[in-house]
């Protein structure tokens, strides 16, 4: 049976994760943010267990998904808790996080995908979250709340991976290796496509500030000073153009 | 080009891109199903074009793209980007934060409506019409009304520019339908974004958790109703505008309320953080939920008068998404002079699908009039013989019974206490569970709610539940206006627990004495009617908790396997669909799970 191991990047970036966990804000928004990664897993392994016509498979399908909204809870009922001891900055707490946590923020598609690939996705991920969180459950020793979650949470983790990889080589005995590493060079290309996203967002954004200032600022005046003229309340609505039913403006 | 008058005509309605994406198709005048897209992709209010809907409808009915005679539609997406621009411009410089992603989200997508739907259906540019935002909202509540003539009201948050439009409408079966919105009231000024503001200020989730408001208000006073009337004057031609000092969503995407609004009404509150209505803070928050309740309902229940002074009509056909709001329409009933208010089964977005599809076919190709069934069940079956194969493979126990001995079975295990999912039939067609797709329960203890909320809908102990009653015997436990069991009908009203009767329906009797009823008349879903009364005969009250089909988070399940998943990890005891009955085994063997992984 395997159990959970850090990557070695994660290894060379333990003093980064420490940083990260050992401010308050940041703690209790990671736990908010891993509450809401869960929960969206645990509904994606839910609709995997809809779907799937083999019996085992359901079966596990929903101890996982189980599983994952339990952790779900964990981890948002101890955001919250530390959230009664201390007041937050509410508005970067609420922010989504851009950040991959787990399999929930990797646009896993459920439906027609067979099971074979969804399994191997699976194992990858969820060895990836145990051997990351064996990290966080160190980085948290002054927190004995958060790390006995941690420590929980890992249990099941393990769990997850073995069955993952055992089931992945009843139903795919030959082969299903090469699936694993198909899984995991998916994983690696979707993290790509994300960045990539990430920074066409950021430059698009650049380009339109630029544009609001440069270019809509002779417009604003003049929007602002038709919007004086409009009268308040009621304004009469000319009937729906019957004769135009397909323009859209 | 678009062929008119004819019969057999198939029209497609479609609402995407905001929130409740949604699909109808309407055949020969009537509706032939309709499905809202977060049933079919499981994600709650998705807001993705409707693909898997549209499939479904497609699928259903047995037509392909090319049959389509037109596919409409909800809104013009053209004039909703000159509000978004106009907005954003009339707020410079303030504006600049949430402009970008503004702009990428409309011109991304949103604005081309035209071209996604031809390129994923391949149906020809020329089919594609549009209504207004509020003409869809219109249509899907008068066309599917009983009524020939009927005044309008439209209030949502905000469509292209109209957040309230008033209007009538006028039909004959066989003849002309005619539908005019008369006024508008244009954004900013909206009750609906009023409404939300406080969601968001009370730490809710903005276009979901309205009805948390509604359900917290029961628990305060309006003590804060002065200070929401500061933020919402009345013009003098009976409209109101909001005073933008006190609001941000005009200029940021992040924060719907101002720096103002807290210094007004004080700390917002943190979601995550419990709301305990006997603390201070607590009460404050329930107070604030009464005071923008009341001045609401004050609201609406002014513009429905003026409106029925107006057009002298005895009927309001009332769609929105503030609509939904029981409590205002119990209010809009008994206190504007309408004598009857139609509110249909999905008055928001999702329902603005068949509003536009039924409107193209009456207005814009002038189709004769048809009465549509009034009933909300237009969504997909449900396979008894699925969850039957299913359960059995799990091992789970599993009875197939004809119709008399399901019942007996269900109402006998329903008086023991036991919690039923219960799957029949089509799957409703708006966001109200209403006998199709509901976790039924004996509403007589509040230990019910309690258990109800602990271990399968993990909701705020300030919500109530709803009661289910034959509509022949709600006036014995109901405090019922005239005509008030047609707003029952979709739930679409909160009425008065009769004092005699409130211990007896502790489980769904909230702590103001009220309760979201549902009316059902025999016709609409008969095997629940017939439960209705086996229960009735068994606990001398023919009322059940009907609360929907889901926890927290999560769509209401539509397929037999959703409801068995839903059913395995909640703590229903019973799972009813079609003539199959699962009992909940203690513990399933674990035989093989436990070696799965070794």
């Amino acid at each position: 049976m395997a159990t959970a191991q850090a990557t070695r990047i994660d290894e060379i970036l333990r003093p980064v994760h420490r940083w990260v966990w050992g401010d308050f804000d940041r703690r209790v928004r990671k736990l908010i943010a891993f509450s809401k990664v869960e929960g969206d897993g645990g509904r994606d392994i839910l609709r995997a267990a809809e779907l799937t016509p083999d019996p085992l498979l359901r079966r596990l399908y929903l101890e996982h998904a189980i599983d994952e909204l339990r952790h779900a809870d964990l981890f948002r009922h101890r955001g919250a808790a530390l959230l009664q001891v201390r007041a937050t900055n509410t508005t970067s707490l609420f922010n989504t996080n851009p950040l991959p946590g787990g399999h929930g923020l990797d646009d896993l598609t459920i439906k027609g995908e067979p099971d074979y690939r969804l399994l191997a996705f699976l194992h990858v991920a969820e060895k990836a979250a145990a051997g990351r969180f064996e990290i966080y459950r160190d980085v948290v020793e002054d927190d004995p709340a958060t790390r006995a979650i941690f420590e929980e949470i890992l249990r099941d983790e393990v769990f997850h991976m073995n069955y993952t990889y055992t089931q992945l080589a009843r139903i795919r005995p030959e082969g299903y290796r090469w699936q694993v590493w198909q899984a995991r060079a998916s994983r690696l290309w979707k993290r790509y496509l994300r960045l990539a996203v990430v920074t066409a967002s950021a430059m698009s954004a650049v380009m339109l500030t630029l544009m609001y200032f440069v270019v809509l600022a002779p417009f604003a005046v003049l929007a602002k000073r038709a919007a004086r003229r409009e009268p308040t309340g009621w304004t009469p609505m000319a009937p729906e153009r019957g004769d135009a039913p397909g323009s859209l403006y | 080009m678009l062929r008119g008058v004819c019969t057999d005509m198939k029209i497609l309605g479609i609402s995407a891109h905001y929130h409740d994406s949604a699909a109808a198709l309407v055949v020969d005048g009537l509706p032939v199903c309709a499905v809202q897209e977060e049933r079919l992709s499981r994600h709650k209010n998705d807001a993705g074009f409707p693909l898997g809907a549209i499939e479904w409808c497609m699928e259903h009915a047995g037509l392909e793209p090319a049959d389509l005679d037109a596919v409409v539609f909800y809104e013009r997406s053209m004039r909703k980007f000159d509000r978004i621009l106009t907005s954003a411009l009339r707020s410079f410089p303030h504006s600049w934060r949430s402009f970008p992603e503004a702009i990428k989200n409309s011109l991304g997508e949103k604005v081309w409506a035209r071209g996604i739907i031809a390129s994923y259906l391949g149906v020809p540019r020329s089919r594609i019409l549009f209504t207004g935002h509020h003409h869809a909202h219109a249509a899907a509540a008068f066309l599917t009304a009983p009524t020939e003539r009927a005044a309008i009201l439209t209030v949502d948050g905000v469509g292209e520019w109209s957040t309230l439009t008033v209007g009538h409408g006028e039909r004959r079966r066989g003849g002309a339908a005619n539908l005019r919105l008369l006024r508008e009231i244009r954004y900013p000024h909206s009750l609906g974004l009023l409404y939300s503001a406080f969601t968001a200020y009370l730490g809710f989730n903005v276009n979901e958790d309205e009805y948390k408001v509604m359900g917290l208000a029961a628990f305060g006073r309006p003590t804060l109703a002065d200070k929401v009337r500061r933020l919402i004057r009345r013009t003098p031609d009976g409209a109101f505008r909001l005073d933008m000092d006190y609001f941000e969503y005009q200029t940021t995407a992040a924060r719907s309320y101002s720096q103002r609004f807290v210094e007004l009404f004080g700390r917002p509150r943190n979601p995550y953080e419990p709301i305990d209505v006997e603390t201070d803070e607590g009460r404050r928050f329930a107070d604030c939920a009464a005071s923008i309740q009341l001045v609401l309902e004050d609201t609406l229940v002014d513009i429905a008068r003026a409106l029925q002074q107006e057009t002298g009509l005895s009927d309001l056909c009332l769609a929105g998404g503030v609509a939904l709001n029981g409590l205002a329409n119990a209010r809009i009933l008994t206190e504007s002079g309408f004598t009857r208010v139609f509110v249909p089964s999905a008055p928001g977005d999702a329902g603005c699908a068949l509003g536009a599809a039924l409107y193209a076919d009456r207005v814009y190709l002038k189709n004769p009039d048809r009465e549509i069934p009034d009933h909300p069940f237009w969504g997909p079956p449900v396979d008894g013989m699925e969850l039957a194969r299913a359960a059995r493979e799990d091992e789970q126990l599993v009875e197939e019974l004809d119709d008399t001995g399901l019942i007996e079975r269900v109402a006998d295990a329903l008086h023991a206490g036991r919690i039923v999912g219960w799957m029949e039939g089509a799957a409703e067609f708006g966001p109200r569970a209403l006998g199709h797709r509901s976790i039924l329960a004996a509403p007589h203890a509040a230990e019910m709610r309690d258990r109800l909320n602990r271990e399968i809908k993990h909701r705020e102990p300030f919500r109530p539940f709803a009661p289910v009653v034959p509509l022949e015997a709600a006036d014995r436990y109901f405090d019922l206006p005239p005509n008030g069991a047609r707003l029952g009908r979709f739930m679409s009203g909160v009425f008065p627990v009769r004092p005699q009767w409130r211990s007896r329906l502790a489980a769904t009797t909230h702590v103001d004495g009220s309760a979201r009823l549902q009316t059902l008349e025999r016709g609409m879903a008969p095997r629940l009617y017939a439960l209705l009364e086996a229960y009735g005969r068994r606990s001398g009250m023919p009322v059940l908790l009907n609360t929907s089909f889901n926890v927290a988070g999560e769509p209401i399940v539509n397929r037999a396997l959703e409801g068995y998943s839903t059913f395995r990890r909640a703590g229903i005891d019973l799972l009813v669909a079609g003539p199959t009955v699962v009992t909940k085994r203690a513990r399933v063997p674990a035989g093989p799970l436990s070696e799965a992984a070794a």
